[in-house]
């Protein structure tokens, strides 16, 4: 089962390229949970969504009060939970949201049943792929510890590779944790000048090509966007990342 | 004058704001540009390179490794951790995230 953190830099492509990939999955037959803790609306878009109300609401979980200690745990299992509160998108991919507070959720609730749906849930039932904030605040600050392998999105720019150079910096270490590297907005020759630069492996180049900005000016997932193209470059280029990403395929 | 540059990411945020400075600069004015973004650019935009750009000490380290007893002026700050940018702009850094922490 995948278990993918997408990380990059403002405006790389996280999102579209997440999203595609969950949907993607989906189609296949797999179950995918799809996680945003980005306030920006990007992944929900991707997956069809607009921008849904799909955040955990205070009764997901139950305070224990020890003393003067108040901890919360959940009120169902975590299976149960995205049952109950995540949203389901196009080709039938669950999505949560954690970003983003509504009224009168409270933070300290929302994320503790983050952590423990999290923690909890049974690996070999979902896919899971996540979607963070741009830059380096969140990344790694806790909200991607989820993740076995981190895809950083570079677009091939002197900020791109540097914050792309500094994200892999940060990366949690550990022998099992994967950092690879997906260009985007690529043009012939990108993917071997940001693995040289970066000095990261590099799975994939997305090419800059119109679908997928016109898709993003259109506010429609790029799947979306005049039919599913069968042999639209873009989507091939992600379609092949997905594959890399499930071990089908070694590129580069 | 004091002007701050928003926007969604990759929208063009930090060239604007470089932009900005230096044609502000150029025009005569004193500019002071501040990289309040903890994953900062803003020096690559003003011209300063990368090894330039990721060299800087923060204004935040700065001031966590001082010893005065009184925090200094701004301006005081500024002279002593900021860096030249071309066209005279003075370029500093408030804070990168530097090591993953807990929270």
């Amino acid at each position: 089962m995948l278990n993918v953190a997408f990380v990059g830099k403002g405006g790389a492509g996280k999102s579209t390229i997440a999203g595609t990939i969950a949907r993607m999955l989906a189609r296949r037959g797999e179950p995918v949970l799809t996680i945003d803790s980005d306030p920006m609306p990007g992944l929900s878009v991707a997956l069809g969504l607009g921008t849904p109300e799909a955040g955990l609401p205070d009764d997901a979980t139950v305070a224990h009060v020890e003393g003067d200690r108040t901890t919360y745990r959940l009120r169902m299992t975590p299976a149960e939970s995205i049952e109950a509160y995540a949203a389901t998108g196009a080709d039938g991919v669950r999505y949560l949201q954690f970003g983003k507070l509504h009224g009168h959720v409270s933070l300290g609730r929302s994320q503790a049943a983050f952590r423990h749906i999290i923690a909890d849930l049974p690996r070999d039932q979902w896919h899971v792929i996540g979607d963070l904030p741009g830059g380096t605040r969140q990344p790694f600050f806790g909200w991607g510890d989820y993740a076995a392998t981190f895809v950083i999105v570079v677009e091939p720019t002197a900020k791109g590779l540097l914050s792309a150079r500094r994200l892999a910096r940060l990366a949690p270490k550990g022998e099992k944790r994967r950092i690879v590297v997906v260009v985007n907005k690529a043009r012939e020759g990108d993917a071997e000048l940001v693995g040289a630069r970066t000095g990261l492996e590099v799975i994939g180049a997305v090419p800059a090509k119109e679908h997928f900005r016109d898709a993003d000016r259109a506010g429609v997932a790029p799947l979306d966007h005049l039919g599913d193209v069968a042999a639209d470059p873009e989507l091939d280029a992600v379609r092949s990342v997905l594959d890399n990403l499930l071990g089908k395929v070694v590129v580069q | 004058m004091k002007i701050a540059v928003v926007g969604k990411g990759g929208s063009g945020k930090t060239t604007t704001a470089a932009v900005v400075a230096r044609a502000m600069a150029r025009s005569g004015r004193s500019v002071v540009a501040l990289d309040c973004d903890t994953n900062p650019n803003l020096g690559l935009s003003l011209g300063l390179g990368d090894a330039g750009t990721d060299a800087l000490v923060t204004l935040r380290d700065s001031l966590d490794e001082g010893t005065e007893e009184h925090a200094a002026s701004w301006a005081e700050i500024i002279e002593r951790f900021g860096v030249d940018a071309p066209d005279g702009v003075r370029l500093a850094v408030v804070s990168r995230i530097e090591e993953p922490e807990p929270g």
